[in-house]
């Protein structure tokens, strides 16, 4: 299926999560919450941004439209908005079309079991305003949240 | 995953009937479900230690009672996005309908009535004619001037709320249980709170 | 003739166990995630309390109260969300642990004793309550108080016969998402300890109710365990076995 990366932001414009696959022929290659990811999460964070405040004002008052896709030449971006703030971020190849399915899993099956129902995980990754607006490093460590991101998206890395 | 029928009802979730249909069939389809009387009995437990612990001084179990709510409705909230998929609400009115008839179908099943709405629309009641939290509860005599039993809810309200960035106070106006006539919550919007951008990009 | 007398008495009792499930539908329900968040809470709760306890008794002079007095309407942001309250538990001294944990072994105590009189009066014509001895009233508590409370029973009930019980359940429920980062996990089991005094209130409890009411009489302990086989039914890698050490003191 030729995931490429996965990428978690919430409300505060900080990304929480980011797991990039380097080699398409080994599921447990790549990096995770590196901050060699750093700008790129924030190139990707603007992209995201600028285009969905852009297509929501072309949509007009009190409708609520949420980019779903961006595709480029070379990748597609696959975007799930929850009303809470959260952007989860598939970067695929071109022929995965719709992974919106895939971005449901995620925030439902495995967001919220482990990050949500684990009372031992902050919910709120920014700890004081220091952290908002971009600037917080926090990110989602618990095992049993990257062993689930593992299972469900290795096998959909080649 | 329900992903698919549940956009396409939350599209037209507009519609206070389809509302209605679709957390029907959320409750009756998607929901695990426990006995209500359970459900009671811990809540009672709870409330109970407190009123021990703060030796009957009913301010303090009431804040605590708020804070446990608070910290719930901030877990909650993606509970019911990740189920419901429903999407922002285009206006505060539209907010009590999903609150009413959506939030508290798919996780109490009871359905408050919303009502007496403030002249600039930023405030609303929610009437609960049902509350399994407190069924077959009797307040103690010392309790049923200053205890708001149901407290919790303020909270889990408030704290789901901000989650969608909707800063609300809500509170307790009267309880059934204090021996007035309905169990009258209202809910008021402070301010829809600006979305954050990152530092340096205004 | 004596086997349309047995038949008939099993149709009956059939006919009592499919009521008893019909009515049992048709009692009112909530959502199971409130319930299993509502319990969950009360241990950062637990842990709020005593810290506004203490805060409360660290500054008695009057001037201080005066202070304390206009700041007693908490911002519930104040008090701390959940993970940081659970993170304070670490670091409270043993008195405080103990009062924590006590109160919420009085939280389950007293859910325990409440269900007990639910379940009794529930007409379960599975259950008799009018002979129990210890070893029925642990089976109840196994069988019917935890599916009740979490979907499923217990898994193993080991005993020596002479009041020490172990009821192994190797999916606890309301812990069963909680899992740390990579390098706190030597922190796991401490950190779950106050999360295991509410189900061992309630066997208490329920204990309690059924005539084992006597001061001490009753202990329970819950410890984490590694469960015999990870593949148990369903349950992720990340499950905790959770044993519970029940002593009874039965007179002689």
């Amino acid at each position: 299926m030729a995931i490429y990366s996965f990428w978690i932001f919430d409300r505060h414009c900080n990304c929480i999560f980011d797991r990039e696959w380097t080699l398409k022929s080994n599921q447990s290659s790549g990096t995770t919450n590196s901050k060699q990811n750093e700008d790129t999460a924030k190139l990707l964070y603007g992209m995201i941004f600028s285009l969905r405040s852009i297509s929501q004002k072309l949509s007009g008052e009190g409708s609520h439209n949420e980019i779903r896709t961006i595709s480029t030449g070379k990748y597609r971006a696959h975007i799930l908005c929850t009303a809470s703030g959260l952007w989860f971020v598939l970067l695929s190849d071109l022929k995965q079309e719709d992974l919106s399915h895939v971005l449901r899993y995620l925030y439902s099956e495995i967001y919220v079991k482990t990050v949500v129902h684990n009372w031992f995980s902050p919910v709120d990754f920014a700890e004081s305003d220091s952290e908002k607006r971009g600037q917080g490093v926090r990110k989602i460590r618990n095992r049993s949240f990257l062993a689930n991101v593992e299972r469900f998206l290795g096998p959909m890395v080649n | 995953m329900s992903a698919n029928s549940a956009n396409i009802s939350a599209s037209s979730a507009g519609s206070k009937k389809s509302l209605k249909t679709f957390s029907d069939d959320i409750w009756k389809n998607k929901t695990a479900k426990i006995n209500a009387e359970l459900f009671t009995l811990t809540y009672g437990s709870i409330v109970s230690q407190l009123c021990t612990d703060f030796e009957r001084d009913f301010k303090k179990v009431n804040s605590h009672l708020s804070a446990m709510g608070y910290n719930i409705g901030v877990r909650l909230i993606e509970d019911f996005l990740a189920r419901t998929a429903l999407p922002r609400c285009d206006s505060f009115t539209q907010t009590s309908e999903v609150i009413s008839k959506c939030a508290f179908k798919i996780f109490l099943n009871v359905t408050p009535q919303v009502g007496n709405w403030s002249s600039s629309k930023d405030t609303f009641s929610l009437f609960l004619d049902e509350n399994p939290l407190s069924d077959f509860v009797e307040l103690p005599m010392d309790a049923v001037k200053e205890l708001w039993y149901s407290n919790i809810l303020c909270g889990v309200l408030k704290g789901a709320l901000e989650m969608v960035q909707m800063d609300c106070d809500v509170w307790f106006v009267s309880d059934v249980l204090r021996g007035d006539q309905n169990t009258e919550m209202r809910v008021k919007l402070n301010r829809i709170m600006k979305e954050e951008i990152p530092a340096g990009e205004d | 003739m004596v086997d349309s007398g047995l038949a008939s008495e099993v149709n009956e009792h059939q006919r009592l166990q499919l009521q008893f499930q019909l009515f049992q539908e048709s009692l009112p329900k909530v959502d199971e995630t409130v319930y299993r968040m509502l319990l969950n809470e009360a241990v950062p709760l637990a842990i709020g309390v005593e810290r506004s306890l203490n805060h409360l008794e660290e500054d008695s002079t009057d001037q201080l109260e005066t202070d304390l007095n206009s700041k007693l309407t908490f911002e519930s942001q104040e008090l701390g969300a959940s993970h940081k309250l659970l993170q304070e538990y670490m670091t409270a001294d043993q008195d405080q642990q103990i009062r924590i944990n006590t109160r919420l072994e009085n939280i389950g105590f007293q859910l325990g004793q409440k269900l007990s009189q639910l379940l009794i009066f529930s007409n379960n014509p599975n259950l008799s309550f009018k002979d129990m001895d210890l070893l029925s009233v642990m089976k109840f508590v196994c069988r019917d108080v935890w599916k009740q409370v979490f979907g499923k029973q217990i898994d193993n009930l080991k005993t020596n016969h002479r009041g020490t019980f172990y009821l192994l359940d190797y999916n606890y429920k309301p812990i069963e998402s909680f899992t740390l980062e990579e390098d706190l996990s030597d922190q796991e089991q401490k950190m779950m300890e106050p999360f295991l005094h509410v189900p061992c209130g309630m066997i208490r409890g329920v204990l309690a109710s059924l005539g084992f009411e006597k001061e001490d009489q009753v202990t329970c302990q819950a410890t984490l365990v590694e469960a015999p086989d990870s593949k148990q039914a369903g349950a992720s890698a990340f499950a905790k076995s959770v044993s519970f050490n029940v002593q009874v003191l039965v007179e002689r």
